[in-house]
């Protein structure tokens, strides 16, 4: 009796483990972006977006029921189809030097190879800008997506998780939410004349 | 038990009724004269103490009255009670789903607020890196 039943808990345990590590490989994309939080009082703009869970559903059925046939609208659902989940926080500061170096090394450590994959790096010693894509690759499909801004009176992480249709989001129109969309050509109608004078 | 023909005959023989059987006979009659008078008053009594009592003869026709009345009230009370419930309970499904519908749509205007500032960024970071953006470069898809 002893027996079996030490067999059965060592069963329980490995199973426990396997559901732990499983977990834990598909949370790995989601960055820990709780140390930024302090930086709140001294931007003068912040934009905190947490879209996860359920939440993140309801916006993708929302999305998914939008009965426009246009490109941009097929575009969006194509992209936001496979996502998981959407964090960013992004400060914007009156003046210079209002983050910490150990700030920004506090989200690169949780970006270190081999699983993520540095894709683009730009550095601009002059205005004390670094600016990094990172992408989490689970084989050959994409499983979080970093973008890392960090200049002198700005501090952004935009972390996407779930399949992200990289390129999709990079030639997305600025202006594609339904019924502003024409609001904003018409701007950028405005915008371009203006330039043209 | 036996009786005797001496037992029967002793029995059955004429007795003298005593004197004065005849006075007291006729006073009897007089006397029954005299209640038959009154027997209508007495009936009366009877009759009145039965028309207020009638009620309770009557009570299980009243009870089931009574009971079918209770019935037929506590029954409306009750379809009203439940149709107010009703009514309580779809007026706090509608709110549920008037607040779920717009935490969604706050959801949607949200991750389409976190994708324009993905895009920019995006854009931003590939312009810094002298990656050329925009939707029909082939380098920087294939970089991607």
């Amino acid at each position: 009796m002893n027996r079996i039943t030490r067999t059965f808990a060592q069963i329980l345990i490995g199973m426990l483990l396997c559901l732990s590590a499983t977990r834990g490989h598909g949370q790995d994309a989601r960055l820990q972006l709780a140390n930024l939080d302090k930086l709140s009082d001294k931007a003068a703009r912040v934009t905190d977006v947490t879209l996860d869970g359920s939440l993140l559903q309801f916006a993708v059925g929302l999305i998914e029921k939008i009965n426009d046939e246009d490109k941009d609208v097929e575009q969006l659902k194509a992209i936001v189809k496979n996502l998981k989940g959407i964090y960013i926080k992004s400060f914007e500061f009156d003046e210079a030097s209002q983050y910490s170096k150990a700030d920004v090394e506090a989200i690169r450590t949780q970006l270190s190879a081999p699983r993520w994959s540095k894709i683009v790096q730009s550095t601009d010693k002059r205005h004390n800008e670094h600016d990094e894509i990172y992408l989490l690759k689970d084989h050959d499909r994409v499983a979080g997506l970093v973008i890392l801004v960090a200049e002198a009176k700005e501090l952004t992480v935009v972390n996407i998780v779930g399949d992200v249709p990289v390129d999709k989001i990079a030639a997305m129109e600025q202006h594609f939410v339904p019924g502003q969309k024409e609001a904003g050509r018409n701007k950028q109608k405005k915008e371009n004349k203006h330039d043209e004078e | 038990m036996h009786f005797s023909e001496d037992d029967l005959r002793e029995a059955l023989k004429r007795k003298d009724p005593g004197s004065g059987f005849t006075q007291r006979v006729m006073a009897r009659v007089e006397q029954a004269k005299t209640e038959g008078k009154t027997e209508p008053a007495v009936k009366a009594k009877a009759k009145k103490n039965n028309g207020f009592l009638a009620w309770w003869t009557l009570r299980p026709a009243w009870i089931v009255a009574v009971a079918a009345v209770l019935l037929l009230g506590f029954g409306w009370a009750g379809y009203q009670y439940s149709e107010y419930r009703h009514a309580e309970e779809m007026k706090v499904a509608r709110e549920k789903q008037e607040k779920l519908r717009q935490e969604a749509e706050k959801a949607r205007d949200q991750a389409i607020l976190a994708l324009e500032i993905a895009r920019a960024k995006m854009n931003h970071v590939l312009q810094h890196a002298q990656l050329p953006a925009g939707p029909n470069d082939k380098i920087r898809r294939q970089r991607l």
